[in-house]
């Protein structure tokens, strides 16, 4: 009878041990069955986070009228929150825009850094010459750079050929956006997706057909 | 290890180890969750507490989220539900969420207390447990009156102001503490307001209670279904891994009644009065004003006396009265498994509240206003008549001899062990 | 015990549910809802005839400011329709110079207009029974779409001896009889564009099919979810049991 009482407690530890190994085998698989099902909750409520369906919405691309913005003139509007400057270019100001006096005095005259789409990247940094789109945001701490296009001996600085200066620490810009050297500002201002739907109607936050192009492309803002 | 009053711990991981020498968290984890001494008895009823305390996991996260979103002003209220629930990405399933577990909550508390009832749970030495659980109830049926009146819908304006209103039955300060309590005339943008960022910290408070709820449980150990107290280790099973799996048994269907809710009847008929998706209108009263299923043993009480201070003392008092239920029983016996008379007592006195929720939930017209008056009286004399005289003049059945004797012979022992002494409570 | 306690919740549960009052009107009508149960869904082409209906009849004295053009999407519209849907609709334009609006042509971020610019206005066009708000109306009555459908179904001649006083007309499924809404509805009121003859019952079915999504645009969305998410707790249900009964198989209980 010893004998079989052995072999019972045998069979019995046998069986304990397979026990223990099965429920492992069954902790291990509710466990991360119970994980999966904690991250599949989780990620609603990171979702919900991101921007809603009107913020989006609200970020829709924008028509600007054009007509009555006459040449030298500038007007903002507001397109997700960022300001957007459309400048009415008169031949004069594209004249310097080209000139040698001007383009020596940039950190990056021609658009090396991706700050713009594909249909700007030219001298004029736009699609037509006399409309310049800018996002007017200083690429040094986001300040917004003030609009001074006449050409003057002193004002708003000595010898000033005609652009943008940023008022909180004094980078200066020409009037296609570009960055000049020894400021603080690292590059030129961006310009945002934009689409002239006829002669004096623009549409900003939408490319024109065919290109893919968005603000989270530039290097910085 | 004991040098620098460093906590001496047997902690193998060198991270764990350092830290808990000095901030036991692992060991306060291991001795309260881990080795535990829990009674090897306990049924499903057990599961309640545990499920509470996950649902209050879960309406915080959802509230703060839903924070996230939310704009307290009566202008901006209703609009800004509307926007959680069509624009924000998720929005509707986390304000379902809160909805659903709003009322589950209430389901899990009033199950868990009903099952203080019938074990004796309140009675010596858990006397503490039950006064802080009194407090948590009080706690949250603040937090929730308050949070229902944040979507600003007509039910959310109609409730909080009859609510509000009864505090002017106190006599001389009543008027005065209602307007402090509005901040102006009336409910209005200012009640919102502050509504909100109470809604906002009472769930912390309610944390705070929760953690002491459960010191107070640690210190004396856990009733089970039998009443009778721990002799030694044979009658006792480590919490960690017996009821830590037996709660995630409980956890899981409770989560599948939870996601049944949301995802499929979160409107009629249970739940969300369609009064409340119409923006509030101080100038309409809606035909029917009614509070949400688990306040309306409340209401009924309320309602039930033809006098305003009358209503509004017997409503506080059907709570404040169980802070006293320790010492309203007299019995010697905690379970009502031995308890031949109270044991349909309590039958009756569940009847009691379900009969007290249909009469609040009906106009107080006709047969209602009668039945909704014996219901009140019965309650009050459950309380304070039964209690008392039934512990002492009841005969209650022998107690078996310890837990594990009875898991092992599975009921009351045979005659000898009815010579035995009862069990004092 | 527990059996007699779960009797006794059932029992409570009940009778809470029964009706809470007589009401002189009716009992609404069965009506049935491609979306109604656990795994219905709405019936698009039933909502964009309820649109047309809304867009043609109801929205001429109500607003449904919670509702925008883009979540036309949710019943099959594409970008390109519900651009052209916006444009056909006139908005509130921007301020001028001396701050007045003029309408607009809408854009699909915008909200559904109001038929009156100020709710003052709406006062005075109605005498004081101002055309409820739409976006929640599906939810906001007991019955639901059945109830808008059976009042738009439920306009007659008031009985003898009933006098119903001028601004107001006789409904058998509101409650007091006495309605401010004139019935919006005749047969052939609307030309669908799908070809569906256009009678009463049809336009309020598909006009409250419409209702149903504006108040509950997530509805098919949140069934299929439900799906998913019940049967995984299930199956986690399942698992965890399993492990219960193991951890527990060396104990007495």
């Amino acid at each position: 009878m010893a004998s079989s009482s052995e072999a019972a407690t045998a069979n019995s530890e046998g069986h304990a041990a397979e026990g223990a190994e099965r429920r492992d085998f069954l902790k291990m698989v509710t466990l991360a069955t119970a994980a999966v099902g904690v991250c599949a909750v989780a990620w609603p409520f990171i979702d919900s986070m991101n921007p809603a369906k009107d913020t989006i919405a609200a970020g829709s691309p924008i028509d600007v009228d054009l007509s009555q913005v006459a040449p030298g003139q500038q007007i903002v509007v507001l397109w997700r929150e960022k300001p957007i400057l459309l400048v009415n270019r008169p031949a004069e100001a594209l004249k310097t825009l080209q000139s040698s006096a001007m383009i020596n005095r940039l950190r990056d005259p021609d658009s090396r850094v991706l700050q713009q789409p594909p249909y700007a990247d030219n001298w004029h940094r736009s699609v037509k010459p006399e409309w310049a789109v800018l996002v007017g945001i200083c690429t040094h701490l986001g300040c917004l750079p003030q609009y001074f296009p006449n050409p003057s001996a002193n004002t708003p600085v000595a010898d000033w050929p005609g652009g943008y200066l940023c008022p909180c620490h004094g980078s200066k810009y020409d009037l296609a956006g570009r960055v000049w050297q020894g400021v603080p500002a690292p590059f030129n201002l961006p310009v945002p997706p934009y689409n002239f739907l006829d002669a004096r109607t623009v549409r900003i936050g939408e490319n024109p057909p065919n290109v893919t192009y968005s603000l989270n492309d530039i290097v910085q803002i | 290890m004991a040098e620098l009053g460093l906590q001496e711990n047997e902690f193998k991981n060198p991270v764990v180890h350092w830290i808990d020498a000095r901030l036991p968290v692992f060991t306060a984890m291991h001795k309260e969750y881990r080795q535990f001494p829990t009674p090897k008895n306990f049924n499903y009823f057990w599961n309640f507490g545990a499920l509470a305390t996950v649902n209050l996991a879960i309406m915080i996260i959802t509230g703060i989220f839903l924070a996230m979103n939310y704009n307290p002003s009566t202008a901006g209220a209703f609009d800004s539900v509307e926007r959680i629930m069509r624009d924000v990405n998720w929005g509707w399933m986390i304000r379902y969420l809160h909805v659903v577990g709003a009322s589950l909550f209430f389901v899990t508390v009033y199950v868990h207390i009903f099952r203080g009832l019938y074990y004796g749970s309140y009675k010596k030495p858990r006397e503490m447990i039950w006064m802080l659980g009194v407090v948590l109830l009080l706690l949250l049926m603040a937090t929730a009156f308050m949070g229902y009146v944040l979507p600003w819908g007509q039910m959310s304006f109609w409730g909080a102001t009859v609510i509000t209103n009864l505090f002017g039955a106190i006599p001389v300060v009543g008027h005065g503490i209602v307007t402090w309590l509005w901040g102006g005339f009336a409910v209005a943008n200012p009640t919102l307001n502050r509504f909100f960022s109470l809604h906002y910290l009472l769930p912390f408070i309610i944390v705070g209670f929760l953690v002491l709820h459960i010191m107070a449980l640690h210190t004396v150990g856990s009733n089970n279904p039998l009443g009778i107290d721990v002799k030694g280790p044979q009658d006792t099973l480590p919490f960690h891994p017996y009821y830590t799996v037996k709660d995630s048994v409980g956890v899981c269907v409770y989560l599948i009644v939870f996601a049944i809710l949301v995802f499929f009847i979160p409107h009629q008929p249970l739940l969300m009065d369609p009064n409340n998706s119409i923006q509030a209108n101080p100038l309409q009263t809606p035909s029917d004003i009614v509070p949400e299923w688990y306040f309306l043993p409340f209401y009924a009480i309320l309602r039930s006396v033809p006098n305003k201070l009358g209503g509004v003392v017997l409503l506080f008092g059907s709570i404040f009265v169980l802070f006293f239920l320790p010492w309203l029983d007299t019995s010697p016996v905690r379970s009502c498994r031995f308890r031949p008379i109270m044991r349909w007592l309590w039958v009756l006195f569940v009847i009691d509240v379900f009969v007290l929720g249909y009469v609040g939930a009906n106009r107080p017209v006709g047969i209602f206003i009668l039945l909704g008056r014996i219901a009140t009286v019965w309650y009050y004399i459950h309380m304070l008549i039964f209690l008392p005289l039934v512990g002492k003049l009841e005969r209650p059945l022998p107690l078996p001899e310890s837990i594990s004797k009875s898991v092992l012979g599975g009921g009351a022992l045979p005659s000898a062990a009815a010579a035995r002494p009862m069990e004092k409570a | 015990m527990r059996t007699l306690a779960l009797a006794a919740a059932a029992l409570g549960l009940a009778l809470s549910a029964l009706p809470a009052a007589a009401q002189e009107t009716p009992p609404l009508p069965r009506v049935f809802w491609s979306f109604e149960g656990p795994f219905g869904t709405i019936d698009q082409a039933a909502a964009q005839r309820g649109y047309q209906v809304y867009k043609q009849v109801c929205s001429a004295c109500h607003s449904m400011t919670q509702f925008h053009f883009r979540d036309l999407a949710g019943i099959g519209y594409t970008p390109e329709q519900i651009a052209a849907i916006a444009a056909s609709v006139q908005v509130p334009g921007p301020p001028n110079a001396q701050g007045q609006s003029s309408p607009v042509p809408g854009k699909p971020a915008d909200a559904f207009p109001s038929p009156f610019p100020t709710q003052a206005a709406a006062e005075a066009a109605f005498n004081g029974a101002v055309p409820p708000d739409q976006s929640l109306m599906a939810n906001a009555f007991e019955g639901g779409p059945t109830y808008i459908y059976a009042i738009l179904n439920g306009f007659r001649n008031p009985p003898p001896g009933i006098t119903v006083p001028p601004g107001r007309y006789y409904n058998i499924y509101f409650p007091g009889n006495l309605i401010a809404m004139p019935p919006p509805l005749h047969d052939g009121a609307v030309t669908y564009a799908d070809g569906t003859p256009a009678t009463v019952p049809q336009m309020a079915h598909d006009v409250a099919t419409f209702l149903y999504f504006v108040a509950n645009p997530h509805a098919d969305q949140r069934k299929r979810i439900g799906v998913h998410v019940v049967l995984f707790l299930v199956f986690v249900t399942g698992l965890t049991y399993a492990l219960k009964r193991k951890v527990w198989s060396d104990v007495e209980h």
